[in-house]
């Protein structure tokens, strides 16, 4: 009875995430081939295909999109992979990890809008220095954001994966023997990063797989960063094709669906080459390792690594400084290192309409992440009890993979079909397709690494097999959960998109109000949102790591307080 | 595309038809009656571009204005660019859903207004019946109140407001600001990486081009025709041996644009450049007020003259309440409204209505408006350049994408 229920449940959270992923495929794949009924076209032919490929702009924001993704990838995990191996077995190591979970919670668009900023002609870095040092009265003709090559794009995207891949490193270190590992390497006389590179990094990698790759498909697809922080002529392709899909000329539709079946299948060949590459690389490594040479030359780049990221680090907590001193400024010229005035104003004016963007953010966020985590919960429940779970990874990892540009339209068109558009209640479906996957990444390993003999043992004791899930293994299990809830919150406090298309332009949070205001001249009230937006998920993060510490505590206070009076 | 031009030009044929032969009068009367009363309780929702405090501030007036007198309860949907709203029509057309569209109202012209007219995507004929268009505006007045960037209105959208390009400069850092495209290339040579101009096909951008090419084509009178009809590459030479040379010299050397009149005020205040634009005559005054710009900054036009044109709204063919979104677009038309949104410290924006057909006291509230300090009066404001026909602005972005886009 139990498992039949589990089963139809099961399968039904499955078809709940398959369907949108089928209409949001149908939605692009045939407008691409010339099947838009709107437009009066109901024939095929490859015309947009044709049409696409003679658009330079494509070539230049495919050869944009590729360069900037794979570089942006490739420097996070140098940088990421690196800095742990370098702080590993230090003290602080586990301060540093606990330091950076934060910056995981706080949405992209609120860092790049801080190290635009920073990094601007006219930004903090320029006017700290200025004129003092630099002679500079007025800001220098510089191109040191939106420049042609996507630098600025890449430095935004690496502040904000790097941390992402050093939380991910430390889950999957947890899962490995690392210090006896290191030991047994250093006894037989290998220098300590040297070891690194010989034994443990190659275990490290195959867990690390995902994480990468839905990196490496965030930062080629990824469309708020690019529009804020990317260079504009041309633009990344997923910029340039959410703009031909905006165009009036409605006929290029079909061309930005083309365009965004390319960027898909751009992302499937770069996990494809990264997968062959590491091969090589791995190869490589192997004939290194044999050598027997105990001191490798690769401890060079794990230094240099390092130190690129503790900069990044540097560069993030400036970008993040500087939100709140935008958001209380009335007055702030170059070159001032400082705001000349400060106000109050800006929280004024943004007031209510403040305070319904965070009503609609936070309501979305909370429930999106409990829908979630219970969806999570049942579905990894089953695959404990029949150990298989092939689908749901491929479902859910293809929600995440594809190309948020891709997915979306195509999610639009059904959810108009059925006239489900523009209600919170459909912004809250098309966030679940978006939490789950990372909530369910999250959760897998501590919960099927529980030992399931506590329950076991308590059903024997006594057969409330649901209380007894609830009160034992659910309860053991409250770090990880609240962890997961956290996550999930974080995720569906930074969807953009999302919000956007499904929400019809009637369901606004304060992340589609960031960036739509983030090019605009005002950087108080951009800063007042993007304040507003990080600080939500950073508290939700702080009560996840604090409220399973105490829970107990507290509820044996409480219990106490009542049985004494 | 053929299928689409034959297709629009059967729709032009079919609502020149309808337009004709307009009883006005006692039936008219009636069925406005039968409008408002059809319009109580309606929600209308309105799609307008939200970037602007100012704007929609007054946008919040209107209302509480409208809810106040008729009943109709109006929501701002703030939007980013009309074009995403145009597409949400037609996604809508997509999947059939013909009636209770998202979209009730919408802030519209140029070549959105054409997309959406000649996909059959808009409501009416119903802005020539609106009471106040009738008693208000004069259609031979200008041209563009009856061609919306050369396309005929034909009465699917109600004019609102008037815009015409003005330029802004600190008078701390300039003493005589470039008033003309040669002037302005030959400062940009003197002080490398200070004129800049947003990227098209964003639409101030775009018009800086339709600007630029009006004072530098031999013969301007051919921007008036369709594309098609002319030699693009010989009108358009010009212009781009003119960005050609700017673009060296041009902010971040022309490898990144503004994205908006915003970012440019944002720059200007930076002092990253010295001139910015914007479509919005009193831009310049309310952005001083909120403190993103000194108050040093000042208003000024070309000495030949600047594009202007006239916005609109429209109402999508699948409004479940085209009776409110009337009432809306009406009441727009009031000459209490078209003051209000007159008054720089409301807004600005030029009023569309025939100073001639107001009442004594009608006049007296539009002549009693406060003038903001760096605003421009309508006769500083000089000479209204006409908009090109809207195919130029397409084919104008589809060059400039194709030389400087990649």
């Amino acid at each position: 009875m139990y498992s039949s229920f589990n089963r139809t449940l099961y399968y039904l959270i499955l078809g709940v995430i398959g369907l949108p992923l089928l209409t949001g495929l149908l939605g692009v794949v045939l407008p691409s081939f010339g099947y838009d009924p709107a437009l009066g076209q109901v024939s095929f032919h490859l015309g947009h295909w044709q049409q696409l490929l003679q658009q330079p702009e494509f070539w230049s924001g495919l050869r944009l999109s590729l360069s900037t993704g794979v570089l942006a990838t490739l420097l996070s995990y140098w940088f990421a992979s690196s800095l742990i191996m370098v702080c590993f077995e230090k003290p602080w190591f586990t301060r540093l990890q606990s330091a950076i979970t934060p910056i995981l919670s706080i949405p992209h668009a609120s860092i790049t809008i801080g190290a635009l900023f920073l990094l601007a002609p006219s930004g903090w870095l320029v006017r700290l220095i200025s004129p003092w040092l630099s002679g500079f009265e007025r800001p220098p003709n510089w191109i040191t954001v939106q420049d042609p090559e996507g630098v600025a794009l890449i430095i935004a995207l690496v502040i904000k994966e790097m941390p992402y891949l050093m939380f991910a490193m430390g889950a999957a270190l947890s899962q490995l023997q690392p210090q006896q590992t290191l030991q047994a390497a250093r006894l037989l006389g290998y220098e300590r990063l040297t070891a690194w590179h010989f034994t443990l990094l190659p275990q490290l990698f195959p867990l690390l797989r995902l994480p990468i790759f839905m990196v490496l498909a965030f930062n080629m697809t990824v469309v708020d960063v690019a529009s804020i922080i990317g260079p504009n002529t041309p633009s990344t392709l997923a910029v340039t094709l959410l703009r031909w899909f905006n165009d009036p000329n409605l006929v290029l539709r079909g061309q930005a669906s083309a365009a965004a079946l390319v960027l898909a299948s751009m992302v499937a060949v770069s996990i494809l080459c990264w997968l062959l590459f590491y091969r090589l690389l791995n190869q490589l490594r192997h004939h290194f390792s044999t050598l027997g040479t105990r001191q490798s030359w690769l401890r060079y780049w794990t230094w240099f690594g390092a130190s690129a990221a503790g900069l990044t680090l540097l560069m993030t907590l400036l970008s993040l400084l500087l939100l709140p001193i935008w958001a209380f400024t009335k007055r702030w010229r170059f070159p001032d290192a400082w705001p000349n005035r400060w106000t109050l104003d800006n929280l004024n004016r943004a007031g209510d309409r403040l305070i319904s963007l965070t009503a609609e953010s936070f309501s979305l966020a909370i429930a999106s992440a409990f829908i979630g985590l219970l969806m999570a919960l049942v579905l990894i429940e089953f695959e404990r009890a029949k150990g298989r779970s092939r689908i749901s990874v491929a479902l859910l990892f293809s929600a995440v993979l594809l190309p948020q540009v891709t997915l979306l339209f195509g999610i639009q068109v059904g959810l108009l079909y059925f006239d489900w558009s523009g209600t919170w209640l459909s912004v809250l479906a098309v966030h679940v397709l978006y939490t789950l996957p990372y909530i369910y990444l999250t959760l897998k390993a501590p919960y099927l690494a529980f030992e399931q003999g506590y329950l076991e043992q308590a059903n024997r004791l006594r057969f409330t097999p649901i209380r007894n899930y609830l009160t034992i293994k659910l309860a053991l299990l409250k770090a990880p959960l609240a962890a997961a809830l956290a996550i999930g919150f974080a995720v569906s406090m930074a969807q953009y998109l999302p919000t956007l298309l499904a929400g019809e332009g009637r369901i606004n949070t304060l992340t589609t109000e960031a960036v739509a205001r983030a090019s605009s001249g005002d950087r108080k009230l951009v800063s007042v949102l993007a304040f507003a937006q990080a600080i939500l998920p950073l508290i939700c993060f702080m009560l996840a790591t604090l409220i399973p510490r105490y829970w107990t505590r507290w509820r044996l206070a409480f219990r106490r307080s009542l049985c004494s009076n | 595309m053929k299928s689409l031009l034959r297709f629009s030009s059967s729709c032009l044929l079919a609502s020149s038809l309808a337009m004709s032969p307009l009883a006005f009068s006692e039936s008219s009367n009636d069925s406005w009656q039968k409008i408002l009363e059809e319009a109580k309780g309606q929600t209308v929702y309105w799609n307008a571009w939200g970037g602007a405090d100012n704007i929609n501030a007054y946008i919040e007036w209107v209302a509480e204005r409208v809810e106040q007198d008729y009943q109709v309860h109006l929501k701002h949907v703030r939007i980013q660019d009309t074009a995403n709203t145009v597409s949400r029509v037609l996604a809508e057309k997509t999947a059939g859903k013909d009636v209770n569209g998202s979209v009730d109202l919408i802030w519209i012209n140029g070549e959105n207004f054409r997309a959406m007219k000649d996909n059959n995507l808009l409501f009416g004929p119903f802005a020539n019946d609106l009471p106040n268009y009738q008693a208000y505006i004069n259609p031979e007045a200008r041209q563009s109140l009856t061609q919306d960037f050369g396309t005929a209105v034909d009465g699917m959208e109600s004019p609102w407001g008037m815009a015409q390009v003005i330029f802004m400069y600190d008078t701390d850092t300039l003493d005589n600001p470039p008033r003309s495209m040669s002037e302005l290339l030959s400062y940009a040579k003197a002080h490398p990486g200070r004129i800049s101009y947003p990227e098209p096909p964003q639409f101030l951008g775009s018009t800086f081009l339709k600007q630029a090419l009006h004072e530098l084509a031999i013969n301007p009178e051919v921007l008036l025709k369709p594309v098609k009809q002319v030699d693009f590459d010989a009108v358009t030479a010009p212009l781009w041996r003119f960005l050609n040379q700017l673009h060296p010299v041009a902010w971040r050397r022309g490898t990144a644009f503004p994205s908006s009149s915003e970012e440019m005020m944002r720059l200007l205040d930076d002092r990253e450049i010295d001139v910015a634009l914007s479509f919005d005559v009193s831009a310049a005054s309310v952005h001083i007020a909120q403190g993103n710009l000194p108050d040093t900054v000042r208003s000024y036009v070309f000495t030949e003259g600047t594009i202007g044109n006239t916005h609109f709204v429209a109402i999508p063919y699948n409004s479940s309440a085209t009776a409110g979104a009337q009432i809306v677009a009406n009441y727009l038309l009031s000459p209490e409204a078209q003051a209000y949104k007159q008054d720089p410290t409301v807004w600005g924006d030029l009023t569309v209505l025939d100073y001639n057909k107001l009442a004594p006291q009608q006049q007296a509230a539009f002549d009693a408006l406060p003038q903001g300090i760096a605003t421009l009066s309508l006769d500083q404001l000089g000479t209204t350049l006409p908009e090109p026909h809207s195919s130029w602005m397409e084919a104008l972005e589809i060059e400039w994408r194709k030389r400087y886009a990649n």
